[in-house]
């Protein structure tokens, strides 16, 4: 591996950070603005893909700011692991940001060169997060994120929006803490925090307990904004913000960014060989899979839109921590492959629903019966994209999940592929519904989904449960169709859902846009959908390309992986840590 | 170059003379004189700040009396930073007092007084002399808060008079004991006394306790900041930047310089139960300054609990006692001067431009007063410690060396104390921000004519409340902050021979 001296990680970080100024300063011009926000984009991931060539031939590019905290410099490094999440985010922002004008300008929204801004703020972060050398340089960047991303929590300006702001930079704050403190640890356990392809080679003479608990307090401070449970629930809270971010932010880079820093740790200050030697794997690896079964479950009871996109994503994001868990060869190519995979998947998803609620205001699922004839193209890449996400062949979540199974399989921890498949199952019980009632009904005429909705307990206890709390009142609501309860079914056992709790279960509509507070009517209109044809008529391109993009990211994932260039990436990775050839 | 050691001291004294004379014959020359008086300071500062980066130690013997018998003054790693944040921020807050006022010679005079005393206090190496110059800060201190316009000014100087004489009689108490321990007052010459005498004599043991003791009332920590609290907050805008970037910055430094010095780490190595008062004094005044800051309505009010908190991380590094402690208290010391500092500076401005002094007031600010609360939000992740600011790195540094000398909790409370910050600094950020919408906009008072921060004489109607100079402090507090963060291991290096020194390595 040669180092290269070189200004473009760091000219990579500050493109974004540089347009901030510019997008601030034009604010009086709408067109002028979106323009520097484009530039920016377009610029990022220019210099990222200029670095992707060099990479894979084994270089690294470096750019060093000179020494930051006592022996800590502070420094940019781009190696294979951060240049596949810079290249993800960089290249996936410029999306999204023709996805934001379409988005922010058909809803009309207040604020935007405050969005505008906080985006380009949280990319440039996170690109930092990517690229920084060592822990504390990656924990600048985590916790410039955090504060980057805040104003697109609370944008809404509602006591909802506010409230989920708070929790939002509670919970993360709280894992900065842990990351700040395990970082403490590890500088004076090994004496250095710069990440070194498989392991800081200090620490694994170091006293096994510390080590232990600073790979503790690592993974769960990171776990925190991978939204590993039990510290999950700032992420469907943060649902009321905008769909863009939602999609890339919630999605890609903010959540991604703790699974990136679970990566690192993982792989270049721990590595698989101490991991194992501490025997943290393991325990890491029952974490990710008790998150990604239960998040899938709670998914399938949520009547929003966004907040089972949320769940969702709360469980793909496991997939990725339990193959750093297992850590075999396999088992880490496929959780890294995941990375992209479910970016572009789970983008797509969010990009549909950002659609429609901007076309016709529809948050609710309940609500989506027929709405196929309306938004043809949105939901047919919204089937591609949930059939992704089950791991279905030919598209981008079998191949990362494939791996995912042979390694966990290899690693002698079959009982971890038999919760991928059941998680596999559990996606289709959620995503399924959707793009059925999309398609073969209608408003007027949709049959119950009784897993969705139902009782629990089937027709059983539908018999005997008149009145007898929350679970049966989803079930009663839902029974006409026309209900708007939240089909949170609260039995779920997750408490902190507060957030639920406060919606009206007396079906008005009027409250029941997320928290985009517009007070339209959401819903089929009177006589149904009307039918819209396949051109393009159902929205604008601004958003209908971006989408379409996002889903054939998705599909080319998984048609030729080997072509694609995030697979190399992921092998290189995985041959610097030496766990693969 | 040693003359500029004692120069910066007697510059802003005899500054605060021409000042009153000067008053005799001209209404308002204060202002002219203060800021020639804090210019040459500066210039001095950086003279002194230069010669101990290039040669170390600079000692001056006054009156050409030898030490130990004679008072000497000394420039080090240690004193050097905090001189040049003495006379950095005390111009800066002229520039900030030309227009947010007090005015009037009377009020430059005790500014220069001020000014001499902390410069003193920094410098002197010797106890008594030492005590005499805290006396100077504390008598000019409390006439600045009393300067106000409102009886709770006169009310808030008094408190302060009465609890800060009683620090300042528990520190002339500990210089007794310790002078009848060793008959010696120069801090170097006891530093070896009292090793002689013995850390087991009680005699030195209850010199400790009082000089320390004494110092914690002036820097105000929990459960003795009883009167800090009012004094910021019912003195004038501009006496509260001074008074909570440097009063309270430079007795946290008298702290460190008695417990390095005089008595040294080796004292603390000797005597555990003494290192383990201050550390969980200081832990206890971390957890309890934040809370009381959370309850707080009232901006000023909150910002000054939030230095209770502040200075009990400060009082904790120099307790812990390892180099990077001490290297971290150093950047914490000066950090949370200029963080501090610079709020209270936002403060007055938010508050003489829309009237805005509660929590409640501040809903919707980023639309009336933007660069203020820009710059309010990022004083208050500076000082949540959020990196790269300033905040951060003090904090990394205290953090690694309670964990390096195995002081969990304090560990613990350090790294937890980021929470408890960002628990009343997100309050703030939330309302300026994001409560625009529903709460109603703010206060409808007007504050043109209503002179809020009183002195000599009323704002004139015709005048802005805020003028760029005031804009421009705000601003460059909050540049600063970010910017020290990347300076930080210059502080280390500056502070190396002293630190080889005070650790014996």
């Amino acid at each position: 591996v040669t180092e290269v001296a070189s200004l473009r990680p760091l000219a990579a970080v500050l493109v974004s950070a540089g347009a901030i100024p510019l997008i601030l300063a034009s604010y009086r011009r709408p067109n002028l603005r979106e323009a520097w926000t484009m530039l920016a984009a377009v610029a990022k991931v220019a210099l990222v893909g200029s670095m992707v060539p060099g990479v894979l031939a084994g270089d690294t590019y470096v750019t060093d700011l000179g020494s930051f905290v006592a022996d800590v410099g502070f420094v940019l490094r781009v190696d294979a692991l951060g240049l596949l999440f810079g290249l993800l985010a960089s290249g996936l922002w410029v999306v999204t940001s023709l996805y934001s004008v379409g988005y922010m300008r058909g809803l009309d929204e207040h604020d935007q060169t405050r969005y505008f801004a906080a985006f380009a703020a949280s990319l440039a972060t996170a690109i930092g997060v990517a690229f920084a050398a060592n822990l504390v340089t990656l924990f600048v960047f985590y916790e410039l994120l955090t504060v980057a991303t805040y104003p697109l929590v609370a944008h809404d300006e509602s006591e909802e929006a506010r409230a989920a702001g708070r929790k939002y930079l509670a919970y993360t704050f709280l894992g900065g803490v842990a990351v700040l403190t395990g970082t403490v640890l590890v500088f004076w356990a090994a004496g250095t925090t710069t990440f070194a392809a498989g392991g800081i080679v200090g620490l694994a003479t170091a006293d096994p307990a510390v080590a232990r608990l600073a790979f503790a307090l690592l993974a769960g401070g990171f776990g925190v904004k991978a939204a590993l449970m039990p510290a999950h629930s700032w992420l469907p809270d943060a649902m009321v913000a905008p769909t863009p971010v939602s999609g890339l932010l919630h999605a890609v880079a903010v959540v991604k960014s703790g699974v990136f820093g679970i990566a690192r740790v993982a792989l270049d200050v721990f590595g698989p060989g101490t991991m194992r030697e501490l025997g943290v794997g393991l325990p890491l690896a029952a974490v990710a899979t008790f998150t990604l079964l239960t998040a899938s479950v709670i998914a399938l009871r949520k009547d929003n839109l966004k907040r089972r996109l949320a769940y969702s994503t709360i469980s793909q994001l496991s997939y990725i921590v339990l193959g750093l868990g297992v850590l075999s060869g396999n088992a880490i190519v496929g959780g890294l492959l995941h990375i992209p995979a479910h970016a572009f998947m789970k983008l797509t998803l969010f990009f549909c629903a950002g659609a429609i609620h901007v076309e016709t205001h529809t948050d609710d699922i309940s609500e989506m019966a027929g709405i196929g004839r309306r938004m043809p193209l949105t939901m047919v890449a919204f089937a591609v994209a949930s059939a992704g996400m089950a791991g279905i062949p030919l598209l981008a979540g079998f191949v990362s999940k494939w791996y995912l199974l042979i390694g966990s399989v290899e690693a002698g921890q079959a009982v971890f592929a038999v919760a991928l498949l059941a998680s596999g199952m559990l996606n289709i019980a959620y995503f399924w519904p959707i793009v059925y009632q999309a398609f073969f009904e209608r408003p007027e005429a949709r049959d119950e989904k009784p897993l969705l909705s139902g009782a629990f307990g089937g027709r059983f206890a539908r018999a005997g449960a008149a009145g007898t709390g929350g679970t049966d009142e989803a079930g009663v609501v839902r029974a006409d169709g026309s209900g708007s309860g939240d089909g949170d079914g609260s039995g779920s056992g997750d408490g902190a859902e507060s957030r639920d709790a406060y919606e009206p279960v007396a079906g008005d509509h009027e409250d029941h846009a997320d928290g985009e507070g517009h007070g339209h009517h959401g819903g089929p209109p009177e006589g149904g959908w009307e039918r819209r044809g396949w051109t393009g008529g159902e929205s604008t391109w601004f958003m209908l390309g971006p989408i379409l993009a996002a889903a054939a990211g998705a599909v080319a994932l998984g048609v030729v992986p080997a072509a694609a260039l995030f697979l190399r990436i992921v092998r290189t990775v995985a041959a610097n840590v030496g766990v693969v050839a | 170059m040693t003359d500029a050691v004692v120069l910066a001291v007697v510059v802003p004294l005899l500054g605060g003379v021409v000042s009153l004379a000067a008053g005799l014959r001209f209404d308002r020359s204060g202002w002219a004189v203060a800021t020639v008086a804090c210019l040459v300071q500066v210039g001095l500062a950086l003279v002194v700040f230069a010669s101990v980066l290039t040669g170390g130690r600079v000692s001056y013997a006054l009156g050409g009396f030898a030490p130990p018998a004679g008072i000497e003054l000394v420039a080090d790693g240690l004193s050097a930073p905090v001189l040049v944040l003495v006379a950095a921020v005390s111009l800066a807050v002229l520039v900030y007092a030309r227009r947010a006022g007090p005015r009037g010679n009377a009020f430059y005079t005790v500014y220069l007084l001020l000014v001499g005393g902390l410069a003193g206090v920094t410098l002197t190496g010797d106890v008594f002399n030492m005590y005499v110059f805290l006396e100077i800060t504390g008598l000019a201190a409390y006439a600045l808060v009393a300067s106000g316009d409102s009886a709770r000014s006169a009310v808030a100087g008094l408190k302060y008079l009465i609890v800060g004489t009683i620090g300042a009689s528990l520190f002339l108490l500990g210089v007794g004991y310790a002078y009848v321990a060793t008959g010696t007052l120069n801090m170097a010459d006891l530093s070896t006394q009292l090793a002689a005498v013995g850390y087991d004599s009680r005699l030195v043991l209850a010199a400790f306790g009082l000089l320390v003791t004494g110092l914690l009332v002036k820097v105000a920590l929990f459960p003795v900041h009883s009167w800090q609290p009012d004094a910021y907050t019912f003195a004038p805008d501009s006496v509260s930047v001074l008074i909570s970037a440097l009063v309270s910055t430079v007795s946290a430094y008298a702290v460190a310089r008695i417990v390095f010095s005089v008595f040294t780490v080796d004292f603390l190595a000797a005597v555990p139960a003494a290192r383990t008062a201050l550390v969980y004094a200081a832990a206890v005044s971390i957890v309890a300054g934040s809370a009381l800051a959370v309850v707080q309505s009232e901006i000023k009010r909150m910002l000054a609990y939030s230095s209770v908190s502040q200075f009990g991380m400060i009082v904790a590094a120099v307790a812990i006692a390892t180099e990077s402690a001490a290297v971290g208290g150093l950047v914490h010391l000066v950090g949370h001067a200029v963080l501090k500092g610079g709020l209270f500076a936002a403060a007055g401005v938010v508050a003489a431009r829309t009237g805005a002094r509660t929590l409640d007031d501040y809903a919707g600010l980023a639309g009336r007063t933007p660069v203020a609360a820009g710059a309010v939000a990022v004083l208050g992740l500076g000082l949540v410690g959020v990196p790269p600011a300033v905040g951060f790195v003090g904090k990394w540094y205290i953090a690694v060396g309670a964990v390096e000398s195995g002081t969990w909790v304090v560990a613990a409370v350090i790294l937890a104390s980021t929470l408890l910050t960002l628990a009343y600094v997100a309050r703030v950020i939330e309302r300026m921000y994001f409560a625009g919408g529903s709460v109603e906009s703010g206060p409808s008072r007007p504050v043109a004519g209503v002179s809020t921060d009183g002195g000599d004489s009323a704002t004139e109607p015709d005048e802005a409340p805020v003028s760029p100079g005031m804009v421009a402090v705000v601003v460059l507090a909050a540049v600063a902050a970010v910017a020290l963060g990347f300076a930080a291991s210059g502080i280390e290096s500056l502070l190396e021979p002293t630190l080889a020194e005070v650790f014996g390595a």
